[in-house]
C-alpha cells in the first residue's frame, strides 16, 4: 500500500472512536427512557437497552497471513473496524414508582440498564484515544511534508 | 565511481524503515482499544545483509532462485512484540511506549531526510562547479 496507509489507519480509528462517542451519547440520552422499543406481540413497551460497539483489528487479508506463514512475520494490517453494535444483556433496573404510567401492578417500573458512571468512564477513554490518534496523524503528516522537502 | 553512492541507498533504506515504523505505530494506536489485539514492532534486518552484499558478489543461475542482492530482501520485518504485559481484554498495546516511539521516529525520519537533502545539495554543488 502507498504512503497514505498510516493516515488511513489512523482515520479508521478516528471514525470508530467517533462512532463509540455517538453510541455513548445515545446511551446517556436514553438513560431514563422507559419506552425504547415497542413489542407488537404483547403490545407493551420495553425500556431502552444499553448499546456497545465491538472493535476488531483490520488485517490485510490473505497476503498478510501467507507472509506470516512463510516468513514467520506478520503484516502491518490496516487499522481498526467496527464489526457490530451489540445490545447489553444486563437485566433492567426495577424502580418503585407507582405513579409512573409504565409501572406494573406492583408499582415497579423497568428502567434502562444504562449506568451513567460507566458511560462517563467510557467517554473519557474514547476522548483520550481520539486525541492520541490525532497526534499520530499529525506526526504522519509532518513526516510526509518533510519528505516533500527532499532535494530542495 | 557511481554518481549516486551507496550512501543514498543506505539513507533510502533508513527512510523505508522509518516509514514502516510509522505504519506500525499507527496500527498499534488505532487498535489501542481492540480486544485481543497484539502490538507489533519493526526489526531492522538489513544492516548485516548490506555488509555481506558489499563484499560478496552473487549470481543467479536460474530464474527460480531467490535474489541475493539487497533489492530482493526487505529492509525491515514486522514482528509481534514479545515480553509485554497484557491488558484485561487481551490487548498488549502500551500507549506510553507507542507515543515515545512516535516522537523518536519522527525525529529520526527528519534527520534522515535532512541528510538526503544534504547529499543532493552537495551533488548539485559539484554539478554547478561550486558556483
Amino acid at each position: 500500500m502507498g504512503i497514505f496507509q498510516s493516515m488511513n489507519m489512523t482515520g479508521s480509528s478516528l471514525t470508530s472512536q467517533r462512532l463509540r462517542m455517538d453510541v455513548i451519547s445515545a446511551n446517556m440520552a436514553n438513560a431514563e427512557t422507559t419506552r425504547g422499543e415497542y413489542d407488537a406481540e404483547t403490545k407493551t413497551w420495553k425500556p431502552y437497552t444499553r448499546k456497545a460497539v465491538v472493535l476488531q483489528s483490520k488485517e490485510e487479508g490473505f497476503s498478510s497471513f501467507l507472509n506470516a506463514a512463510f516468513q514467520k512475520t506478520s503484516g502491518v494490517g490496516s487499522g481498526v473496524k467496527v464489526t457490530e453494535i451489540v445490545k447489553d444483556k444486563t437485566p433492567f433496573k426495577l424502580d418503585y414508582n407507582p405513579d409512573h404510567p409504565d409501572a406494573n401492578e406492583d408499582g415497579y417500573v423497568e428502567m434502562p440498564n444504562v449506568d451513567p458512571l460507566r458511560e462517563m468512564v467510557d467517554l473519557m477513554s474514547v476522548t483520550r484515544t481520539y486525541e492520541a490518534n490525532v497526534t499520530v496523524l499529525n506526526a504522519s503528516k509532518g513526516m510526509m511534508m518533510k519528505a516533500l522537502e527532499i532535494g530542495k | 565511481m557511481e554518481l549516486f553512492s551507496n550512501t543514498f541507498r543506505s539513507l533510502e533504506n533508513a527512510l523505508n524503515y522509518a516509514n514502516t515504523k510509522q505504519k506500525v505505530i499507527s496500527q498499534n494506536m488505532a487498535n489501542s482499544d481492540t480486544p485481543n489485539y497484539k502490538a507489533k514492532d519493526v526489526e531492522k534486518t538489513h544492516s548485516f545483509k548490506a555488509e555481506l552484499d558489499s563484499s560478496l558478489k552473487s549470481y543467479r543461475t536460474d530464474a527460480r532462485h531467490f535474489a541475493f542482492d539487497s533489492e530482493g530482501g526487505q529492509a525491515s520485518t514486522i514482528v509481534t512484540k514479545k515480553n509485554v504485559q497484557y491488558n484485561n481484554n487481551g490487548n498488549s498495546v502500551d500507549v506510553d511506549k507507542e507515543m515515545t516511539d512516535l516522537a523518536a521516529n519522527q525525529i529520526y525520519y527528519n534527520a534522515v531526510s535532512d541528510r538526503i537533502s544534504g547529499k543532493f545539495q552537495s551533488l548539485e554543488n559539484v554539478i554547478k562547479g561550486g558556483k
